[in-house]
C-alpha cells in the first residue's frame, strides 16, 4: 500500500482525536486552538492524499481545509488577546471568512450536477452557520451549528454520492464529521450531568 | 463632626443629597466643547439623554470637578470647624480624585488643624453610591472620620457592578469598540455586559439578546449573593429604561427572597454617555455592620 495513503490514514486519526477533543471543551479559546491544530492535520491528510493519488482531486479539499486551519487559529489568536482592536479585526477576518464561503460555495453550486445542487446549496448554508455559530458567545451555537454542518458533510461522504454516480465511501471522511457529532452528543451527556452554573459569573461581594 | 462630600460620579439627585445632608461636587457636560453644564444643576439627566438618542452624531464630553469646585465646596464646612470625608469616582476613570487632592493640599495651608480625607472608591454610577450610602450610614451610627474612613476602604473590595447596554451604538461614538464590532454585534443582537475591575470598566461577557441577557444576570446575581442576602445592600441603575429596571427590580428580589431598599437610580453622564440610552447597572456590596472589624 502506498505510503503517503497509509500517513493520510494517520493523519486523518490524529484529527479525530482534536476534533473530538475540541467539542468537549468549553473556553472558547482553547477550543480554537485544540480544532485549529485538529484543521491543520485535516489539511495535511488532504496533502498526503493528494501525494498518493494525484494532487488535482484534492485540490479543493487542501484549499477548504487550510481555510478552516487559519480561520480557527486567527479566531484562536484574537479570543487569546480579548482587546478591543483584536475584537474588531477578528470581526473584519470573520466578514472576509464569509465573503470567501460565499463565494467558493456559488461557485460549488453552480459547478454541481443539477440533482445535487440542494445539497450544496445546504452545504453552504451549514458552512456559513458554522462561521457564525463559532463567533458567537456561549457553549451552544457553535456546537448546535457544527453538528448541522457534520451532518450535510456526511451526506456528501456517504452512498449519498451515489448522485454523483460514484459509489466509493470515503470512510476517513466519514469518522471525522461522525468524530463532532458524537463528541457534542458526548458533551451534552456529561453537561446535564453537571451541576447547574450560571453561565455568567459574578464576583462574591 | 464631619462633612460627607462626594462627586457627582455616585449618580444621587440634588434632593436625595440634600435630604442625606451631604454635598455633591457635579461633573461637566460639554455638548459643543465650549459650554460646560453641570450635570443635575444646568441640565437634568433626562435632557441629557433624550438629546444623546436625538442626535446621532452627537458625543458629548463630561469633564470631572476641578480642584476650585472642590475648594469652595469645602472651604465653608472647614470655616465651620468641620473634618471632610470627600469620595470621588473610580481614579482610573477620571482626574476627579486628583482634583479633589490638589483643592485638599491648597486648604491644609489655610486650615492646618482641619482634616481633609479623600477617599478613592474604585468604583462608579451605582457602585460609588452603595459606598457612600454604607459611608453616610456610618456618619449617622456615630462612626468619627479615622473609623469611617478605615471601613468605607474595606468596603471598596466588596463593591461590585456590571451593567448591561441595549446598544453598542454608544460604545461606538465613545470610539471605546470598532465599527464592525458595532455593526455585527448589532446584528447579531449582541449585549456585551460590563463591570467594573479594580476601578477600570472591562467586558464581562457577551450575551445574544437583551431578554436573555436579563435572565443570565439574574441567575448570576443570585449565585453570588444568595449566602449573602441579609449582609449586602444592592441598588439597580438605569438610563431611560425604569420600566425594565423596575421589572428587574421585581424579579431580583424574588429570586434572592429580599427588599431591595435603595432607589432604582438614573445613571449618570459619566458612564452614561459610553453606556447609552437602555442600558441597565447592578451594583452589591457588604453593609459596612458585617465587616469583622465593625464589631470589634
Amino acid at each position: 500500500m502506498n505510503t503517503w495513503f497509509i500517513a493520510a490514514q494517520i493523519l486523518g486519526l490524529i484529527t479525530i482525536c482534536f476534533e473530538f477533543t475540541s467539542y468537549q471543551i468549553k473556553d472558547k479559546t482553547r477550543y480554537f486552538l485544540i480544532t485549529g491544530i485538529g484543521s491543520l492535520f485535516w489539511m495535511m491528510m488532504f496533502v498526503a492524499i493528494g501525494l498518493a493519488t494525484g494532487m488535482s482531486t484534492q485540490f479543493s479539499l487542501i484549499v477548504a481545509a487550510t481555510y478552516s486551519t487559519v480561520r480557527n487559529l486567527v479566531f484562536f489568536r484574537i479570543f487569546s488577546k480579548n482587546t478591543p482592536e483584536s475584537k474588531e479585526a477578528g470581526l473584519n477576518f470573520l466578514l472576509v471568512m464569509i465573503v470567501i464561503a460565499i463565494v467558493a460555495g456559488t461557485i460549488t453550486v453552480v459547478n454541481a450536477p443539477v440533482q445535487v445542487r440542494w445539497l450544496h446549496v445546504l452545504g453552504m448554508i451549514a458552512a456559513l452557520g458554522f462561521v457564525v455559530g463559532q463567533y458567537l458567545p456561549g457553549v451552544h451555537y457553535v456546537r448546535v451549528t457544527v453538528v448541522i454542518y457534520a451532518a450535510i458533510v456526511l451526506l456528501t461522504q456517504t452512498p449519498i454520492n451515489i448522485l454523483y454516480g460514484d459509489f466509493r465511501w470515503n470512510i476517513m471522511g466519514i469518522l471525522i464529521e461522525l468524530a463532532k457529532i458524537i463528541s457534542v452528543a458526548v458533551f451534552y451527556i456529561r453537561f446535564a450531568s453537571e451541576p447547574k452554573k450560571p453561565q455568567l459569573q459574578f464576583a462574591k461581594p | 463632626m464631619y462633612r460627607v462630600i462626594s462627586d457627582g460620579g455616585c449618580d444621587f439627585t440634588k434632593e436625595e443629597a440634600e435630604k442625606l445632608n451631604i454635598d455633591i461636587a457635579p461633573f461637566y457636560i460639554s455638548f459643543d466643547g465650549e459650554t460646560h453644564l453641570k450635570e443635575g444643576v444646568d441640565i437634568r439627566r433626562e435632557d441629557y439623554f433624550n438629546r444623546l438618542v436625538s442626535d446621532k452624531g452627537l458625543f458629548p464630553k463630561t469633564a470631572q470637578p476641578s480642584p476650585q469646585d472642590y475648594i469652595d465646596l469645602y472651604t465653608p464646612h472647614l470655616q465651620a470647624g468641620k473634618d471632610i470625608l470627600s469620595l470621588t469616582i473610580s481614579s482610573k476613570l477620571s482626574g476627579s480624585f486628583n482634583s479633589a487632592v490638589l483643592a485638599a493640599g491648597i486648604l491644609k495651608e489655610d486650615y492646618p488643624n482641619r482634616v481633609i480625607k479623600i477617599v478613592d472608591s474604585l468604583n462608579v454610577s451605582i457602585g460609588q453610591g452603595l459606598i457612600l450610602r454604607e459611608i453616610i450610614r456610618m456618619r449617622d451610627a456615630g462612626y468619627n472620620l479615622q473609623k469611617n474612613v478605615q471601613f468605607a476602604e474595606k468596603l471598596l473590595a466588596t463593591t461590585r457592578i456590571y451593567f448591561t447596554l441595549e446598544s453598542l451604538e454608544y460604545l461606538k461614538r465613545g470610539g471605546r469598540i470598532g465599527p464592525t464590532t458595532a455593526f455585527v454585534g448589532g446584528i447579531l443582537g449582541l449585549c456585551p455586559i460590563l463591570q467594573l475591575e479594580n476601578g477600570e470598566v472591562s467586558q464581562l461577557d457577551n450575551v445574544r439578546g437583551r431578554k436573555n441577557a436579563l435572565k443570565l444576570i439574574n441567575e448570576a446575581m443570585v449565585d453570588a449573593l444568595k449566602d449573602e442576602t441579609q449582609n449586602i445592600s444592592l441598588s439597580i441603575g438605569h438610563i431611560l429604561s425604569e420600566n425594565d429596571a423596575v421589572a428587574f427590580k421585581e424579579a431580583t428580589e424574588a429570586s434572592l427572597g429580599i427588599i431591595i431598599a435603595n432607589p432604582i437610580t438614573e445613571v449618570g453622564a459619566a458612564i452614561g454617555s459610553h453606556a447609552g440610552p437602555g442600558a441597565l447597572a447592578f451594583a452589591y456590596c457588604r453593609k459596612y455592620e458585617t465587616l469583622q472589624e465593625a464589631h470589634q
